[in-house]
C-alpha cells in the first residue's frame, strides 16, 4: 500500500491475468484418507473388497449419510441440530402407525417427511424468537421428541402390515437395475444435489453468507432469519425422509434406531471438510465422510478387532482429521505470507 | 540516567498484513510530561499505541525506556514496565461490572476471595475526579459511550503507570467531561506521570501538550516543544488535512431548475432521537455531525430499516417510507457502510463473494443460480474501478483496511444506491485509500444519490459536504452549510453541554419554521 503510484493502469488494460496456485477441493483429504484404509483393509482382508460387501457398505451408510449431508447446511449456517436423530425415529414411527391404521403408504410416508419439517420450523422459529443459538433449542426438542416416540410408539417396535406390492415401502426396500439398493440411489443423488445448491445457487449463497460472518450477511440484506429457518427446515425434512427410508428398508422401526445419528453426521461432516465455525461446507465430502466412518466400523470388525474399540477408533480418527485440517491451515498461512512478500519484493 | 527519555521509539516499522502502519517512526516522551502526538485517522496512531501496549511487536526498530532497549513482547510485559494504555477498542467486558472491569486481572483479595469492598474503596475517588456518575455495580453495558471510555481511562489509571498511553481519549467525551480528563491529567503529570497522548485534533493537543509529535503515514514529521512552536507551523499542521479532500464533481446540484427527488424526515423519534427533521435531495451530500450518543447512529439504524421508528415520518425518493428491515432498505437501494460492525466482510470468503452479498444475497432479481464466474467478472469490474490491489479470489480477511473499506462500499455500489448512509467512512484507514474513497463519495452524489455523511472528523464534514446539520442528545442543534462551515464551529455545536444550550440556534428555528409550513411548502423550497 506504501506505492500507492508505483503502477498507474492505464484505462483499458483490464484486470492483469490471475496468476493462482491449483487449489485442492476441501474433500481431498477424506477421499485419500478413504482410498488407503479401503485398500489396507482390502490388503489384510480379501474379502472386503467383494463388490457385495462394497455395496453392503454403501447401504449401511446411506442413511448417516443422507443425515450428515442435510447436516452440512446446518454447520454451514454456524449452527448445530442435534435433534436430527430423534425426528428420523419419530417420522419413522408416525409413518408406521398411520399405515397401521390404514392410511395410504404414500400419505403416510408424506407425513413423516412433513412432521419433520414441521419440527424443523419450530426448531428454528424457537431460536429465532429466544435468540439462543439452535444448539440449545434441540437439546430440548430432542428429548422431547425422543419422550414422544416412547409414548407413541409405546416403547416397542412398530412394524406396519405388509401391503400391496406398489407402496412406497415396496420402493425403497428394492433395487434400481437390480444392483443399487433404494436408499444407496437417493444417498448419492441427494448428496450431488445439495452440493449443487450449496455451492450454484442463490440460496447456497445466502446459506454460505449468514454462517460465515452472521452480522455483515444480515447487514448487506440477506434475510438471514429465513435462511435460518429454511435451513432448518430442509434438515428436519431430509432426517424425516431418512426415517421413512429406514421403515421402508428394514420393515420395522424399534426404539434404539436413530440414536447415535446426529453425532455421526456431524462428525461425517467435519471429515469432509466442513467446519464448526460456519460459511463453508461441502455435501459430498460429508457423503464421503459418512462412508469413511462406516468403512472403519465394519473394517475393523471384519479385522476381528474387538467391537468395543470400534468407537474409539472413529473418535481418534476424528481428532487426527482436525489436527490435520489445523495443520493444513498452518501450512496455506506460510505460503499465502510468502506469496504476498513475494509480490511486494 | 535521568536525563534519557522515560521511554524512546526508535525508527518503528510494522507492516499488518499487506498494509504499512508504520513506516519510520521515532519520538521521544521526557519524564512527567505530556507528550502529544498528532495526526489523521490512519496515520499509524493507533498501531503506535498497540506497540506501546505489547499487543504489536514492531518489524524494525527499538523501544528504550530510562535508556535501556527493551522488548515489549505481550501486553504483560508492557504493564511490568510501568505501560497502562487505553485503546480505541478497548478489550472491556460488556456484562460485567464497572469494578469488575475496573480490576480485570487484578482483583483485590480478601482472605482469599475477590472484595468488591475493597474495588469501590480504591476507585472512588478517581471516579469522582473523573466525573464518572454510574453506579459501579450495574453491568458496563449499561453505560453510556462516555462513560464507558472513562471506565476504560480509570482502569489504565488505576495501574499506577508511570507512562499513560491515550488513544483518542476524547472521541466520545463531551466537552465538559474532556476538561475534567485533562485536569486529571495534569495532576499525575505533576506527580511525574507521562502521558502519550495520541489524537487527530490539534487544538486539543495544543491546550493540554507539553511536546508535539506529528504523524503522517506511519512517519513522525515534526516533533518540537509546545512552547517552541511557532505560528505558522501551528497553521500548517492545521492545513495539513485540508489538501485530501477532492474538488466537488459538477453534479445534479449545480443545474438549477430541475425536480429532484428528495428524502423527507419529520419528527423522527425513537432510540435516542427525538423529533429530528430535515430534507436532503438527491445528489447532495449531507453531513451529520455528533458525539457517540448523539443519536446519529440511531438515526441511520432507522433509515436503514435496523430499528424501529418510535414516531414520525420519513418519506424516501421511491415515494415510501422507513424499510421495515435491513433486506427491504437494500432491494430499495438504501445502503449503509459503518466502519463499527465488525467492518461487514465476510473474512473467510472471497473478494467476489463478498461482493455479491447485495446483488445476490439481498435481491430476488434474476435467476435463482449463483454463477462463481459471474461473481468473479463483478469483482474484477469493482476492483479496478475503486482501485483496490488485490485479486478477485483473495480472501477478504486478508485486506489491509483501506481496502475493506472500499469493499465493504463496493458491495452496494453494484446495485446502483439511492440513498447511502456513510457512518464514519474513512476511518481508521491509510490516506491514499482515504482520499480515494473521498473521491468515491463525490462521485456517487455527482451521479444523483443522496449521500449521508456521518464522521467523527469534524474536518473532513467541512471538506466533503454541502451542509451539516449537527445533533446533539438525539436532537438538531444546528445546520450549516457553504462557507459556514468550519471544523471547530461544527465541535462547539456537537460538544456543548446540553443545560447551556437550550435555546435553540437560529438555524434550528429555521428548521422548526419549515416544520410548520408543512412539508410540501419545504420540498418546494428546498428543490428551487
Amino acid at each position: 500500500m506504501t506505492s500507492t503510484e508505483a503502477s498507474p493502469r492505464l484505462a483499458g488494460s483490464g484486470t492483469p491475468k490471475a496468476k493462482r496456485g491449483f487449489r485442492l477441493p476441501v474433500e481431498t483429504g477424506v477421499v485419500i484418507v478413504l482410498a488407503i484404509l479401503v485398500g489396507l483393509l482390502g490388503w489384510l482382508q480379501r474379502p472386503f473388497v467383494e463388490p457385495a460387501n462394497l455395496m453392503a457398505l454403501l447401504q449401511q451408510a446411506a442413511l448417516p449419510g443422507i443425515v450428515a449431508v442435510g447436516m452440512v447446511f446446518v454447520l454451514a449456517i454456524r449452527e448445530i441440530d442435534l435433534s436430527v436423530g430423534a425426528v428420523f425415529h419419530l417420522a419413522a414411527i408416525v409413518a408406521a402407525l398411520l399405515m397401521t391404521a390404514g392410511i395410504d403408504p404414500w400419505l403416510s410416508a408424506l407425513a413423516g417427511v412433513v412432521l419433520g419439517a414441521a419440527i424443523g420450523v419450530v426448531n428454528g422459529a424457537l431460536a429465532l424468537a429466544l435468540r439462543v443459538p439452535v444448539i440449545a433449542v434441540t437439546l430440548g426438542t430432542w428429548w422431547a421428541i425422543d419422550g414422544l416416540s416412547l409414548v407413541i410408539g409405546k416403547g416397542q417396535g412398530v412394524a406396519p402390515a405388509p401391503v400391496s406390492d406398489s407402496n412406497v415401502f415396496h420402493v425403497l426396500s428394492g433395487k434400481a437395475f437390480g444392483t443399487f439398493p433404494a436408499s444407496v440411489v437417493i444417498f448419492i443423488l441427494l448428496a450431488l444435489g445439495l452440493q449443487l445448491v450449496l455451492h450454484r445457487t442463490r440460496f447456497g449463497y445466502r446459506v454460505q453468507a449468514t454462517g460465515s460472518n452472521p452480522e455483515a450477511a444480515a447487514h448487506a440484506g440477506i434475510a438471514t432469519g429465513k435462511v435460518r429457518l429454511t435451513v432448518l427446515a430442509v434438515m428436519g425434512a431430509i432426517a424425516g425422509f431418512a426415517g421413512i427410508i429406514h421403515l421402508g428398508a428394514q420393515g420395522s422401526v424399534v426404539p434404539a434406531d436413530g440414536n447415535g445419528f446426529v453425532l455421526l453426521a456431524i462428525a461425517a461432516a467435519l471429515f469432509g471438510g466442513t467446519r464448526l465455525s460456519g460459511g463453508h461446507g461441502s455435501a459430498i465430502g460429508a457423503a464421503i465422510g459418512a462412508l469413511l466412518v462406516q468403512v472403519v466400523l465394519s473394517g475393523m470388525a471384519l479385522v476381528g478387532v474387538d467391537a468395543a474399540w470400534t468407537s474409539c477408533a472413529v473418535g481418534s480418527l476424528l481428532v487426527l482429521a482436525l489436527a490435520a485440517d489445523w495443520l493444513g491451515r498452518i501450512w496455506r498461512g506460510r505460503r499465502a505470507e510468502r506469496r504476498q512478500a513475494g509480490q511486494r519484493g | 540516567m535521568s536525563d534519557s527519555p522515560l521511554i524512546s521509539v526508535r525508527n518503528a516499522a510494522k507492516r499488518l498484513g499487506g498494509f504499512v502502519a508504520l513506516e519510520d517512526m521515532s519520538l521521544a516522551a521526557e519524564r512527567g510530561t505530556i507528550h502529544a502526538v498528532i495526526g489523521e485517522s490512519g496515520a499509524g496512531k493507533s498501531t503506535l499505541a498497540r506497540v506501546m501496549a505489547g499487543i504489536l511487536r514492531p518489524d524494525s526498530g527499538a523501544i528504550e525506556i530510562d535508556g535501556h532497549k527493551i522488548a515489549l513482547d505481550n501486553p504483560n510485559a508492557a504493564r511490568k514496565r510501568g505501560i497502562a494504555a487505553v485503546l480505541q477498542q478497548s478489550a472491556l467486558f460488556p456484562e460485567r461490572s464497572v469494578l469488575a472491569n475496573l480490576f480485570v486481572n487484578r482483583e483485590p483479595l480478601r482472605n482469599g476471595l475477590v472484595s468488591s469492598r475493597e474495588m469501590q474503596a480504591r476507585s472512588v475517588d478517581l471516579l469522582r475526579q473523573l466525573g464518572l456518575a454510574a453506579d459501579v455495580r450495574a453491568p458496563l453495558g449499561e453505560l453510556d459511550p462516555a462513560e464507558r471510555q472513562l471506565v476504560a481511562i480509570a482502569r489504565a489509571l488505576l495501574e499506577h503507570p508511570r507512562l499513560l498511553v491515550l488513544d483518542e481519549p476524547c472521541e466520545t467525551l463531551d466537552r465538559r467531561q474532556s476538561g475534567r480528563l485533562f485536569a486529571v491529567l495534569g495532576e499525575l503529570k505533576s506527580r511525574g506521570m507521562t502521558v502519550l497522548y495520541l489524537s487527530n485534533r490539534l487544538d486539543e493537543a495544543l491546550g493540554l501538550a507539553d511536546q508535539i509529535t506529528v504523524m503522517r503515514n506511519g512517519r513522525d514529521v515534526l516533533s518540537k516543544r509546545r512552547s517552541e512552536l511557532t505560528a505558522s507551523e501551528e497553521a500548517m499542521i492545521g492545513q495539513l488535512r485540508q489538501a485530501l479532500f477532492p474538488l466537488p464533481l459538477r453534479s445534479l446540484s449545480a443545474v438549477a431548475g430541475t425536480l429532484r427527488p428528495q428524502l423527507a424526515v419529520s419528527g423522527l423519534s425513537g432510540g435516542r432521537l427525538a423529533g429530528v427533521e430535515f430534507t436532503a435531495r438527491a445528489g447532495e451530500i449531507l453531513g451529520l455531525a455528533g458525539l457517540p450518543g448523539s443519536g446519529v447512529s440511531d438515526l441511520f439504524a432507522m433509515l436503514f430499516g435496523q430499528r424501529r421508528a418510535r414516531k414520525g415520518k420519513v418519506r424516501f425518493p421511491d415515494g415510501d417510507s422507513l424499510p421495515k428491515n435491513r433486506t427491504e432498505a437494500a432491494r430499495r437501494s438504501i445502503c449503509l457502510v459503518s466502519n463499527r460492525t465488525g467492518n461487514g466482510l465476510m473474512d473467510d470468503k472471497s473478494i467476489a463473494f463478498n461482493l455479491s452479498s447485495v446483488v445476490v444475497g439481498a435481491r430476488d432479481w434474476g435467476r435463482r443460480i449463483y454463477r462463481p464466474a459471474l461473481a468473479a467478472e463483478r469483482a474484477a469490474r469493482q476492483i479496478e474501478a475503486l482501485r483496490i490491489r488485490s485479486d478477485p479470489q483473495d480472501l477478504a480477511g486478508a485486506l489491509p483496511p483501506g481496502s475493506r473499506q472500499k469493499v465493504a462500499i463496493a458491495q452496494w455500489l453494484e446495485i446502483g444506491p439511492q440513498v447511502m448512509l456513510l457512518d464514519d467512512p474513512a476511518r481508521g484507514i491509510d490516506i491514499g485509500s482515504k482520499q480515494e474513497i473521498y473521491g468515491l463519495i463525490r462521485q456517487m452524489a455527482a451521479s444523483g444519490c443522496i449521500v449521508f455523511l456521518h464522521s467523527t472528523e469534524t474536518s473532513e464534514l467541512t471538506g466533503l459536504c454541502d451542509r451539516v446539520i449537527a445533533l446533539r442528545h438525539g436532537r438538531i442543534a444546528g445546520e450549516a452549510a457553504g462557507a459556514d462551515m468550519d471544523p471547530t464551529a461544527l465541535r462547539t455545536l456537537i460538544a456543548t453541554d446540553a443545560a447551556t444550550v437550550r435555546a435553540p440556534l437560529p438555524t434550528s428555528q429555521k428548521n422548526a419554521g419549515q416544520k410548520n409550513a408543512g412539508q410540501k411548502n419545504a420540498a418546494e423550497r428546498n428543490a428551487a
